[in-house]
């Protein structure tokens, strides 16, 4: 909603995008110096130092031997390197909020559809705090492209979304790893349905089927964040949206990679008029009647209309716009929405109207439904104080933790002992619970996340019988000796998250485009695999999975695009030092990288 | 888990301190001590409530502490790796299935167990000084403890080198036991080794005490000396946290010796008497046995 629709007539070549990649220092940095704190040693002839920002092995066993790893090879190279090691939370908000760090090593929970790469990447966000752009990459090259990929659809949609994919594989603002294999446990004497779909989705804990007697799911989580916050705004206390989806509405849900309806009936589209220019792809979308959220009250397409508004601006246009942290990929597809009063049932339509093809403007439908007496009485609480602002990413309605939440959804809150449990009831007016509705719906009455300590006590509580299932993805460490018994089923997801590591391109030498690609050559991706996946993942050259990825990007391997300096894992120090060196850095006599250049 | 775990931890306790009793404290005290039991509890009331006061202030601050460490705290975990980088991993070359479940039941209850017995054993002396002393070493312990959790905010090795660490890693091989410590302790406070301060500090008091506890002395350096080695070896601490752990001791057990017995209750009561007039007339008289 705040870009320029047009698009140009005629796009850049890749030829001419690869070589603004190649000079793209200049473009990278412009205009977002000025909050951000450099961290970077940088005067004359003193050692670049950095500093490498990722979670403890408790959060996760994956990320920390990456980034000590990396640690390892630019220290061979010459730099000076520090470990920032913090919490799951407060790493996402060095990195999302605060956008002070370096470099960071983190999983990143991708979307179903591509598309999750034009909030990413897109420079309307590089100065907004949240999931949107955390790097602050300024590319007006990377604009367009993310930008057709939105508006085209089928095979010419897949060949724009991988230019951007080259572009990326090119500029690396942040270089991708390796997708890990997802997998769970689940006890097969007690619930039937576990492999119908996926835990990743609210679709995992829904329309399951219980053995006589059993009204409760016990699922363990390893994250304990859910139970200290269940903000759906939230950038920092989770990944992916799971535990979300499951107390709140969406119009569409995502189920095996697909958008199907939910709280929507159903979309009809109405593809733009060629013949006029302003004109866009519209959709009428009718909404499940008789809805309500758990506080008992109604769900309107007012409350449907609030959240689109309130997800682009969470301070309702009474302070400077605060977007929300989350979802802004989201909402920026659309256009307008208007309730539309000519329906014969006008009080349960929609008008959509977008920015963009069929396939980016679904995503929209993906977004928890909010309740706007609530939302809106906690922004007029506050702009009742007198001077209100509302600090973008920063503020009380994103931050705070939102207990209880008032949602829709299939399950509701029931109580919660911080980092111990999060416990939920079945709602028991949801719509899936209706005779003449065919969806899925809560078939327990009950649904109880323990968290445990790790995947191995995880795994041993399913094994020997004390839980249902795990419901956070098992560390690879683990995988090779899960119990292959009758007892248990293991659960494998499509694997969409990845791990990378992200550079604050806001700062030198971050910025210097030659300077990122000669630090991901110091990654060698097939030994991180091996030897910290112990072989129980993808390496990667793309942030996407299979159907997306060129030929030119596939793995072949080794990276197709900028191949690791060495070989078996080992860096080829002499090698890694030319290639800085070509990148325009010097060495001190005593090989330190020197950090003016 | 966790209960089950508790009950283990006690089932140990109870089987060890009975034993301990028989074979370090013998028949003629535990008599003396069945006589005396009344007066030595009301001499050494006020410590007692002064160590209880600290484990109950530790308590809540666990749940306070952690947010206040976030905003005042220094994140020093980078620099501990720095400093002594993969130092801990020497005891990878004592590393066998067998050492691994030493060291655990050494650090969960060997730990314990070295804690309980001297305020069993110290309270069968006729002496209060020397049990006083050790509750007040325990209570200095943890409060100065405390106050560093909060300043100090690291994550241990297990965190930042958890393949090196795979095969002994307490909590891998037995996940239990992390329900155990996640009530006691979060993982940003490393820095003092506790379980090597206090340790040490039982340690130390052994020594002092030889005389009354001949058996008790080579026991408590061996379980101690195993307790330090084992939050290394299991790597939940760094080699700078035990290095500290045992200055910290060595401060404790000093500032216990100088404290206790400075100033008896009989003293102070004397001085601020018309103020505490109360505590007066529960003081015995013959409050000091020195």
């Amino acid at each position: 909603m705040n870009w320029n629709p047009t698009l140009p007539d005629d796009g850049l070549s890749r030829r001419s995008f690869l070589a603004a990649g190649a000079t793209g220092a200049a473009i990278t940095t412009s205009g977002c110096m000025n909050s951000v704190r450099s961290v970077v040693g940088q005067a004359g002839d003193d050692q670049l130092s950095l500093s490498i920002a990722t979670v403890p092995a408790e959060g996760d066993k994956q990320s920390i031997q990456i980034a000590r790893r990396l640690e390892s090879n630019l220290k061979k190279a010459g730099m000076a390197v520090s470990l920032d090691v913090r919490s799951q939370s407060e790493m996402l908000k060095a990195v999302l909020i605060d956008h002070d760090f370096d470099i960071y090593v983190g999983l990143h929970p991708a979307d179903y559809d591509p598309d999750f790469l034009y909030e990413t990447l897109h420079s309307t966000y590089a100065n907004e705090a949240g999931w949107q752009n955390p790097f602050g990459l300024t590319n007006m090259a990377f604009d367009t492209l993310l930008e057709r990929q939105r508006h085209s659809e089928g095979d010419e949609r897949k060949r724009d979304v991988q230019s951007v994919l080259k572009a990326l594989a090119q500029a690396k603002p942040f270089d991708p790893i390796c997708m890990p294999d997802e997998y769970r446990l689940a006890r097969a004497d007690r619930f039937e349905g576990w492999n119908e779909a996926d835990l990743t989705t609210r679709h995992g804990y829904l329309g399951l089927e219980p053995a006589d007697g059993v009204d409760q799911i016990h699922a363990l989580k390893t994250d304990a964040r859910a139970t200290s916050n269940l903000n759906p705004l939230s950038a920092t206390m989770r990944e992916r949206n799971t535990t979300i989806d499951l107390l709140f509405d969406s119009l569409g849900t995502v189920n095996n990679g697909e958008i199907e309806p939910w709280l929507a009936t159903s979309w009809d589209w109405t593809e733009p008029d060629a013949s006029e220019q302003a004109s866009t792809l519209t959709a009428t979308v009718t909404l499940r009647e008789d809805c309500q959220f758990h506080d008992g009250e109604p769900l309107t397409p007012e409350d449907v209309a609030f959240t689109y508004r309130f997800l682009e601006d969470t301070s309702l246009g009474r302070a400077p716009s605060s977007p929300a942290p989350r979802y802004q990929g989201h909402v920026d597809v659309i256009n307008e929405i208007s309730v539309d009063d000519d329906a014969v049932d006008g009080e349960y339509e929609l008008l959509f109207s977008f920015e963009g093809g069929r396939e980016a403007a679904k995503r929209a439908f993906t977004v928890p439904i909010l309740p706007k007496h609530y939302w809106h009485d906690l922004v007029d609480g506050r702009a009742a104080d007198g001077e209100f602002i509302a600090p973008q990413g920063r503020w009380i309605a994103v931050t705070g933790d939102h207990i209880p939440p008032v949602g829709s959804g299939p399950f509701q809150f029931d109580s919660r002992t911080q980092d111990e449990q999060l416990r939920l009831t079945r709602y028991e007016d949801h719509f899936t619970l209706r005779e003449d509705v065919n969806l899925p719906g809560p078939t327990v009455d009950e649904l109880r996340f323990d968290i445990a300590p790790s995947s191995s006590s995880a795994i041993r509580q399913v094994a020997d019988g004390n839980a249902d299932v795990t419901a956070s993805m098992l560390s690879a460490y683990t995988l090779d000796a899960i119990p292959d018994t009758p007892d248990v089923e293991q659960l494998k997801s499509t694997s969409r998250t990845f791990y990378h590591i992200g550079f604050n391109v806001r700062n030198a030498p971050f910025s210097n485009t030659h300077f990122r690609r000669a630090v991901s050559q110091l990654i060698d991706k097939e030994a991180i695999v091996e030897d910290v996946f112990y072989g129980h993942a993808t390496p990667v050259a793309t942030p996407v999975t299979d159907e997306w990825i060129p030929e030119s990007l596939e793995w072949n391997g080794e990276d197709p695009v900028l191949r690791f300096l060495g070989s078996d894992g080992e860096l080829n120090v002499e090698a890694a030092k030319a290639t800085f060196e070509s990148a325009g850095f010097r060495y001190d006599d005593n090989g330190r990288l020197l950090g003016g250049y | 888990m966790l209960a089950e775990v508790l009950t283990q931890v006690a089932v140990v306790i109870a089987i060890l301190v009975p034993v301990s009793i028989i074979v370090f404290i013998g028949r003629e005290r535990l008599a003396r001590t069945r006589s005396e039991w009344r007066t030595r509890l009301k001499t050494t009331a006020p410590m007692i409530a002064v160590l209880i006061v600290v484990l109950l202030i530790n308590r809540v601050a666990r749940q306070v502490a952690p947010k206040l460490s976030r905003q005042i705290g220094i994140r020093l975990t980078s620099a501990f790796y720095n400093i002594e980088g993969e130092f801990i991993l020497v005891f990878q070359a004592i590393q066998t299935p067998e050492t691994s479940a030493y060291f655990s039941s050494i650090y969960v209850y060997g730990y314990t167990f070295l804690l309980i017995f001297p305020v069993i054993a110290y309270f069968t002396l006729s002496d209060t000084r020397v049990f006083r002393r050790l509750l007040a070493a325990y209570a200095l312990n943890y409060a100065i403890g405390l106050i560093l959790y909060i300043f100090v905010i690291a994550y241990g090795p297990r965190n930042l080198m958890p393949a090196e660490l795979m095969e002994r890693m307490l909590y891998d091989t037995n996940p239990e036991y992390q329900y155990l410590t996640r009530e006691v302790n979060t993982s940003t406070n490393v820095f003092p080794s506790l379980h090597t301060s206090l340790s040490a500090t039982v340690a130390a008091f052994a020594w002092q005490t030889r005389s009354e506890f001949p058996k008790w002395l080579p026991v408590a350096v061996v379980l101690a000396a195993s307790v330090a080695i084992s939050t290394m070896y299991l790597g939940i601490h760094w080699g700078i946290d035990v290095t500290a752990g045992l200055l910290l001791a060595a401060l404790c057990v000093t500032l216990s010796h100088r404290l206790v017995g400075r100033w008896s209750l009989e003293e102070l009561t004397e001085k601020y008497g018309d103020r505490f007039l109360w505590l007066q007339e529960r003081l015995p008289s013959s409050q000091e046995q020195d």
